[in-house]
């Protein structure tokens, strides 16, 4: 089956419609910082990775492992597919790669979305074969629930199986975290039923970080000795 | 028929849920019970700029003191900020002062529309609230490099600038620190993504905005 059938696995740069050219002005930088850094960890995504570098989380628990943040607001599986496809895989070996992305895929379908997220992980492991894949479960959004939360919830219960076929990924969903028995999400953890606040972040933060140490320990330190 | 009619920025209008989730109704409709519960001195109005702000340390350590409330939502333009305030944002309040900032969001308006619709937000603030002052924050440059919005965004603040000169019960305040490098980049240090403010980038804009604030408050009330 090729990418071509499901347009959530279209790579796609995004188009520069409000003028001031920020989208390309981010992947640049990214693919910039793949020359001078050396991560042990990449997070890449949308606004949910983007924004997590933003709180004192992001200090706290994740540059001490070495982390790069390729993040943008508002990306598609095709945008997040176009970059690591242009640019912002080269020069790196990260040990981990942290995936978080597909609740701005507004225009296509929960199956159509999990399609995309597994052409994005397919890809990273073909190009990283030594790194193991780490697939962060989309979160509920709005306040009460609608047919986004179903949507979300379907692209993750697909994952979850889509995911055995590539043995170094694994899917973490923490969505039940931030959901109360009445169906609503919190404003305390969610500042606009989308984005995570600082409390909001520091919930998902502990199983994330905790998956993570324990696949760096994991991780042999002799590929470096290894490297030209 | 009024001028407002053929300024789209200047015509309330409420964001659609083309979503699905609800979530800008669901905001407004926790601003306007906020104002049900609470009595903020400061009320702040407008974009993402005014909601990210709430969610770092500087807004409890500058803000909060001041009895604030923020009514910012991401991705609003004149247009929804007014029909927010014409739909019970402003009800059962009586702060003194309103910080508006919005404006950065308008595409596909022009300068003087953005202004008309800044100009109308100002008026429905005076209508409902007598005696607070609105305090309009100028627009910040956006994007790495020059561009046509930073250009756009520049001729709002002067027009708008002029527009309230005249008027005793709101002023304009640039609270840009000089985030434009001498070789016209913008830091990601300041903005993460070129328009979005990092939290030293929030210190920058908030210490001096905290301070004309705080004379603002002093002030007996002049109207």
């Amino acid at each position: 089956m090729s990418g071509d059938e499901n347009p959530a696995a279209v790579p796609k740069p995004v188009e520069d419609v409000q003028g001031d050219a920020r989208w390309i002005s981010q992947h640049t930088r990214f693919v910039q910082e793949c020359k001078d850094a050396e991560p042990d960890v990449l997070f890449i995504g949308d606004s949910m990775i983007q924004l997590m570098q933003q709180y004192d989380i992001w200090r706290e628990l994740f540059s001490p492992l070495h982390a790069l943040n390729f993040g943008i607001g508002g990306d598609t599986t095709c945008n997040v597919l176009w970059r690591v496809q242009n640019g912002e895989l080269e020069n790196i070996r990260p040990k981990v790669v942290v995936l978080w992305v597909g609740t701005n895929n507004h225009e296509h379908t929960a199956e159509q979305v999990a399609g995309g997220v597994m052409a994005i992980a397919q890809f990273l492991a073909t190009r990283l074969p030594k790194a193991k894949i780490i697939v962060l479960g989309l979160l509920p959004r709005g306040e009460r629930p609608n047919p986004l939360r179903e949507k979300n919830a379907t692209v993750n219960s697909l994952l979850h199986s889509l995911l055995l076929q590539i043995p170094q990924a694994q899917f973490l969903d923490v969505s039940a975290e931030l959901v109360h028995s009445d169906g609503t999400i919190s404003i305390q953890h969610m500042f606009d039923f989308l984005h995570l606040t600082s409390s909001g972040y520091r919930v998902i933060a502990k199983p994330l970080n905790d998956l993570l140490l324990q696949i760096l320990e994991e991780t042999p330190e002799e590929r470096r000795a290894s490297l030209v | 028929m009024s001028a407002e009619d053929a300024n789209p920025a200047a015509t309330p209008t409420p964001c659609g849920d083309i979503q699905g989730d609800g979530r800008w109704m669901s905001m407004h409709e926790r601003f306007v019970s906020d104002g049900k519960g609470k009595e903020p001195e400061v009320v702040f109005v407008g974009d993402s700029l005014i909601q990210l702000m709430h969610q770092f340390g500087i807004w409890r350590q500058l803000f909060s003191p001041l009895h604030s409330l923020n009514f910012g939502i991401g991705g609003d333009a004149t247009q929804h900020v007014l029909w927010r305030l014409y739909n019970g944002e402003l009800d059962n309040i009586s702060p003194k002062v309103i910080v508006l900032w919005v404006g950065t969001n308008n595409h596909g308006h022009t300068s003087e529309e953005i202004c008309g619709g800044i100009m109308a937000i100002v008026q429905v603030i005076k209508n409902k609230l007598p005696q607070a002052h609105t305090l309009v924050l100028g627009l910040l440059p956006r994007g790495k490099m020059p561009n046509p919005l930073r250009e756009r965004n520049a001729m709002v603040n002067k027009l708008v600038q002029e527009a309230l000169s005249s008027l005793p019960y709101a002023s304009f305040l640039n609270v840009d620190p000089g985030f434009v490098l001498s070789d016209g980049s913008i830091s990601h240090q300041d903005m993460y993504d070129y328009l979005h403010l990092t939290p030293k980038g929030y210190q920058a804009v908030c210490e001096p905005l905290h301070e004309h604030i705080k004379s603002l408050l002093e002030k007996p009330a002049e109207h």
